[in-house]
């Protein structure tokens, strides 16, 4: 069964691109849906700061060899600090892609036992892609203040 | 004979025979094959790669610096012996380069590590870097390059600098002298 079959409230972007969005509780059915119908391969999770409204827009990426067809799962979710329940038991590669935006954008993810330091080395500041976060005024601040050695 | 003139000797020696660490980071990485192979070939002036910083002289940091990466290079940089040499490639490690605003990249490598030489470019074409190495030679023969000297004298400001960057933050910084601060 495709996507819009399942979903009959998904958006078709143009052919072979569907956009669902659901929320935030739905996600693991939705998914669990998707797998058993034929969009096996899950690509990647990806977020999106809308800092404006206030959220997180998680993307949940699928695939299908069957239809050639690209799923989007979107759930929005409020930016302070708000958490989302891990689906790492059904495709283990989303471990990963947890990892990492729990890292960058400091989502919580419950049920993944690895959210911890992952690329960074020892960050002490807020997490680095989130919009609030002022790269340049950081950089300013950190890297352009260390002196230079100073020989005599 | 003097002393001063077994260092004479010793430096013509070692600027004929240079070893490189084989410690490629960022995009310099892809210009050393040309430059190592019949090409350009940069052996007839006697520099190889050497698979060990235990044995080698030349340290060429190949582009910009993750401060994760930055970590590592200053762990190779204390295990080569003296006398030991750094090339600085590329725009990156003089003031970032278009990683200028990046968080996690540090902006001027002299600060961490003291580098002899700089090569400008992003890339640097196989013949600025030749360049660089006959000017590294030059260097050492007229004995210039005395980095590593440097490494030793003002250890404690290097490893100071090195902590703001591991640890992201300034806390550590106090002024070197008290009475820069009073004239201000």
């Amino acid at each position: 069964m495709k996507a819009k079959e399942l979903f009959p409230d998904a958006q078709e972007l143009r052919k072979g691109r569907v956009r669902i969005e659901l929320d935030k509780e739905q996600i693991t059915d939705a998914l669990k849906k998707l797998k058993e119908n034929g969009y096996t391969h899950f690509v990647m999770l990806s977020c999106v700061d809308w800092i404006k409204e206030g959220k997180f827009e998680l993307v949940y990426h699928m695939w299908s060899y069957e239809y050639k067809e690209h799923v989007m799962l979107s759930v929005k979710i409020n930016r302070d600090g708000e958490d989302v329940v891990s689906n790492r038991e059904l495709f283990p590669q989303i471990e990963t892609y947890e990892r990492e935006i729990h890292e960058m954008f400091g989502v919580n993810f419950v049920g993944n036992p690895r959210l911890g330091e992952f690329i960074l080395e020892g960050w002490p500041h807020m997490p680095p892609m989130r919009k609030d976060f002022d790269t340049e005024k950081f950089v300013k601040d950190l890297y352009y203040k260390i002196p230079e050695v100073n020989e005599e | 004979m003097k002393h001063e003139e077994w260092k004479k000797i010793s430096r013509i020696m070692s600027k004929r025979s240079l070893w490189m660490v084989h410690f490629c980071t960022g995009c310099g990485a892809m210009e050393m094959p040309p430059v190592m192979t019949s090409r350009y070939d940069m052996e007839r002036f006697g520099i190889f790669a050497m698979a060990t910083p235990r044995q080698a002289d030349v340290f060429l940091v190949t582009g910009y610096l993750a401060v994760k990466t930055l970590k590592r290079v200053v762990q190779v940089y204390e295990q080569m012996r003296d006398p030991k040499y750094v090339i600085g490639f590329g725009s990156c490690t003089i003031n970032g380069g278009m990683y200028w605003d990046s968080y996690n990249t540090i902006k001027d490598l002299s600060k961490y590590i003291p580098v002899d030489v700089y090569i400008a470019g992003c890339m640097p074409r196989p013949e600025a870097i030749i360049d660089s190495f006959l000017k590294l030679m030059d260097m050492i023969d007229k004995g210039e390059a005395i980095g590593w000297q440097k490494y030793r004298k003002y250890y404690d400001q290097y490893k100071r600098n090195q902590k703001m960057a591991f640890e992201y933050r300034l806390d550590e910084v106090k002024p070197i002298k008290e009475d820069d601060k009073n004239e201000s």
